[in-house]
């Protein structure tokens, strides 16, 4: 939708019709399956997404429901994928927790974005002291691994998924600022925004109207790639006690509460891990692919 | 793209290949040798002492035990036998007690040991200056009189019916008075007894080892040459240790897999009952836990059973007192029968029909945020609501034993266990349901002050009578039981691993080892 926009913007902008083509969503569809694995991905995660949207409320057994008679037992027709420590169906909980899991690699990502984008739009357009004070303070959010930058923001603030969510987005605020600096530098000397300039457009339009949608398809890129990291993050945390608390069925919890079993019941700590796995890879995959297709620049 | 294709695959086999190997770990009963007599013993923390006067954890005193010896013990069954006095005498009025000494016996340092070395160590302990961390346990000791040689008094300042166990606690193990005058501070990391082996080397946070003590006066003893002991924290590489054979023993073996380790790769997985007692206290001066039908009600609310069934994996049976059946004096109650109607009509009564939310606290060590996780599933079934912290040691001690304002303890509900190495009722009770024992004091974490209770636990201490303690301690027992300050859970078994060739190394019910005769039997 952002790359319409920055079309129609260009329409706005220009003096003479262009020439008729196909729609932009139409070409990246084109070139996004061409990118096979990609797409398969993509798939994965509109599955994942129906998963954690309907998900909680077609599980055959309550999230919360005990049965100390039937705990650790593998995979049957009664338990898909066995029971837990406390006799809860895992299948259940593992589908309840695709939402907690999805949403907050998604709104910690979506917060540390917004927040880094803003900061990195004003450091590339005003350059001098703004740009020297907010790269220094990423800087030395850089200088600390994102994990023990994480483990230490919880730590102040306390175990909590809400407060995963804060610190994991905190950890993305530099990434984002640094990449949103560089787009916005080479942006602010194309010639449509000198143009602009010219005609005595305000920065605030400037910055917004033009410079913005041309650090979108970097953005969208990025956030694709750095959803799996945030899920893992999240998912690290919970599973050092510092996340979701039980009864949670976050996956990276429900990890930590079956590693005292892992020689006689590895399925408890199985199906997580696996769950966690295939949701990291389809969001990398697909960041990969999504790279390819709107911004050939940046591949390595 | 190609390349990562092809290493997801290859990532998909390793995992393949992992996990059939999983399957068909395990053998064949069999009987496995070892070579010389020197044994590893892997244990889940570290210790923190050698000074047996200045140690309140059960792993320091596991190693201590091997070097030194006290005037009376316990055997195995928490029973009292003499070790270096050969008889002992209690008087009426619980006040004056006489020991008769082993005559013959010296340290490993050569100092005799009389009636003088006995006077040092309890002059020692009991000065009333005295910083050492279990000074409180013979702070009651007046003085100690040098009779003669091998004859020692002790007079107490007041009657103190406990005092046989409290000599046989193993801070009351005697060491040796030149080793203190020659270490003084660093005695803790030199120790000196009488006991079968003596100090070789011990690296804080590290090993410990001991040698034989080729002098020892128990003839036919020790029957190995060294025992090194290992910290290792983590449950799966300790009992990694014991099944390649690097550790001969291990304390405490992972009660999930007690039952698939059992008999296999040679290997004896040995359980015995504790006197230990695990429990959920409740804040009786907080609301709502000062009502005791809430009390009352939390305890029908629980389902003792399956909490051991869950969290102990059978290893333990329901709490049927405050203390384990092993202690002392213990006397058996009228069970709070899982009842979860039951438990909502007293909630009703007492004024919570619709339940109210709380928070618990416990450690953070695996088996005690499954107790708490499966506490919160059972009182969310008569709409208590939990909010579980697993605090980690420092923190947790921070938040109970900081607060010096009863009114403003934080703590409302804490799970957490106890075990008194006395074996005795007194040190069962008091220091947890004392009225004297609020935080920072001792672990009363119930805050729980009963004037009648009180009354009944200075009753039992003023007398020697077994025949009286006895039924003090029986009111005091049901008193408590009723009252109920605590959610009554479990007396968990002590579980542990050896390979098959060692012989009589035990872990006593008070959670302490004694390798004293260990030995190995080909």
């Amino acid at each position: 939708m952002a790359t319409e926009k920055q079309i129609e913007t260009m329409e706005w902008a220009g003096t003479s019709p262009l020439p008729a083509r196909k729609s932009p969503f139409s070409r990246f569809m084109k070139k996004l399956i061409r990118q096979r694995l990609a797409f398969v991905s993509g798939i994965g995660i509109i599955g994942l997404i129906i998963i954690a949207i309907i998900g909680p409320s077609i599980i055959p057994y309550k999230i919360t429901t005990v049965d100390y008679q039937y705990v650790l037992q593998g995979p049957s027709a009664r338990h898909w994928l066995g029971t837990d420590p406390y006799g809860r169906d895992l299948f259940s909980r593992i589908i309840a927790g695709t939402r907690i899991s999805l949403s907050v690699g998604f709104f910690s990502v979506l917060a540390g974005a917004a927040a880094g984008t803003f900061l990195g739009l004003l450091a590339g357009f005003y350059g001098k002291w703004v740009d020297s004070i907010i790269m220094r303070i990423c800087d030395i959010l850089f200088a600390f691994p994102g994990m023990i930058l994480a483990i230490g923001i919880v730590a102040i603030l306390g175990p909590g998924i809400m407060n995963v969510v804060i610190a994991v987005s905190i950890f993305n605020i530099p990434s984002f600022a640094r990449i949103v600096r560089s787009s916005t530098l080479s942006a602010r000397a194309a010639l449509f925004v000198e143009a602009e300039r010219s005609i005595g457009a305000k920065n605030r339009r400037l910055i917004w109207r033009h410079i913005f949608p041309e650090t979108i398809s970097t953005i969208i890129v990025y956030f694709t790639m750095r959803i799996g990291t945030a899920i893992l993050a999240a998912a690290s945390l919970s599973f050092l006690g510092l996340g979701a608390q039980p009864p949670s069925p976050e996956w990276g919890a429900m990890l930590s509460s079956g590693r005292d079993y892992l020689d006689t019941s590895p399925f408890v700590t199985l199906f997580p891990g696996l769950a966690i796995f295939f949701t990291v890879l389809v969001f990398n995959l697909f960041g990969d692919g999504l790279r390819d297709v709107l911004d050939p620049k940046i591949k390595d | 793209m190609k390349r990562l294709v092809t290493s997801l695959v290859l990532m998909f086999c390793m995992l393949a290949l992992v996990l059939s190997g999983c399957g068909s770990a395990g053998g064949t009963k069999k009987a496995v040798s070892k070579n010389g007599k020197n044994i590893v013993v892997a244990l889940d923390s570290n210790f923190v002492s050698l000074d047996p006067q200045d140690t309140n954890d059960n792993l320091s005193f596991t190693g201590e035990k091997t070097m030194l010896e006290g005037l009376i013990g316990f055997d195995k069954n928490m029973k009292i036998v003499p070790v270096l006095a050969t008889s002992y005498k209690a008087s009426k009025d619980a006040k004056t007690y006489t020991f008769k000494l082993r005559k013959g016996v010296k340290f490993q340092d050569g100092t005799p040991f009389n009636a003088e070395a006995v006077k040092f160590n309890f002059d020692r302990i009991s000065d009333p200056k005295s910083t050492l961390k279990r000074h409180s346990l013979f702070a009651v000791i007046k003085e100690t009189k040098v009779i003669d040689e091998y004859t020692v008094q002790f007079k107490l300042s007041q009657p103190f019916g406990a005092m046989i166990n409290t000599f046989a606690h193993p801070a009351g193990m005697i060491i040796s008075p030149s080793a203190v005058k020659k270490y003084g501070k660093d005695f803790m990391k030199h120790p000196v007894g009488t006991g079968p082996y003596k100090f070789a080397s011990w690296t804080q946070g590290g090993n410990l080892k001991v040698v034989k003590n080729p002098n020892y006066w128990k003839k036919g003893e020790p029957k190995l040459d060294s025992i090194t002991f290992k910290p290792v924290p983590e449950d799966g590489s300790r009992v990694d240790m014991l099944k390649t054979g690097e550790a001969d023993l291990i304390n405490p073996l992972p009660t999930v897999q007690a039952k698939a380790l059992s008999g296999k790769n040679g290997i004896d997985v040995i359980t015995n009952p504790s006197i230990g007692v695990r429990y959920m206290s409740m804040n009786t001066m907080k609301k709502p836990f000062n009502n005791v039908k809430v009390r009352q009600a939390l305890n029908y609310a629980i389902d003792k059973k399956a909490f051991n069934s869950i969290v102990y994996n059978g290893y333990g049976a329901p709490a049927t007192s405050s203390m384990g059946p092993e202690v002392q004096f213990y006397s058996k109650q009228k069970p709070y029968n899982y009842d979860v109607n039951k438990a909502k009509q007293l909630l009703k009564e007492a004024g919570y029909p619709n339940g109210f939310q709380t928070t618990l606290w416990a450690g953070n060590m695996s088996q005690s945020i499954k107790a708490m996780e499966f506490l919160q599933q059972q009182l969310s079934k008569v709409n208590v609501k939990l909010k579980v912290v697993p605090m980690e040691a420092g923190t947790m001690s921070n938040k109970i034993w900081g607060v010096t304002n009863p009114e403003k303890a934080d703590i409302q509900l804490y799970y957490g266990g106890w075990t008194p190495s006395t074996g005795d009722a007194d040190w069962a009770i008091r220091p947890l349901l004392g009225g004297a024992s609020f935080p920072p004091a001792a672990y009363n974490t119930a805050y729980y002050k009963n004037s009648e209770a009180d009354k009944l636990i200075n009753a039992a201490l003023q007398t020697a009578d077994p025949a009286v303690r006895q039924k003090d301690y029986a009111q005091l027992q049901t008193k408590i039981w009723q009252d109920a300050p605590w959610v009554f859970l479990s007396t968990p078994d002590n579980v542990y691993g050896m390979r098959n060739y060692l012989k009589n190394a035990y872990v006593q019910p008070d959670g302490i080892m004694d390798l004293t005769h260990a030995e190995i039997v080909k």
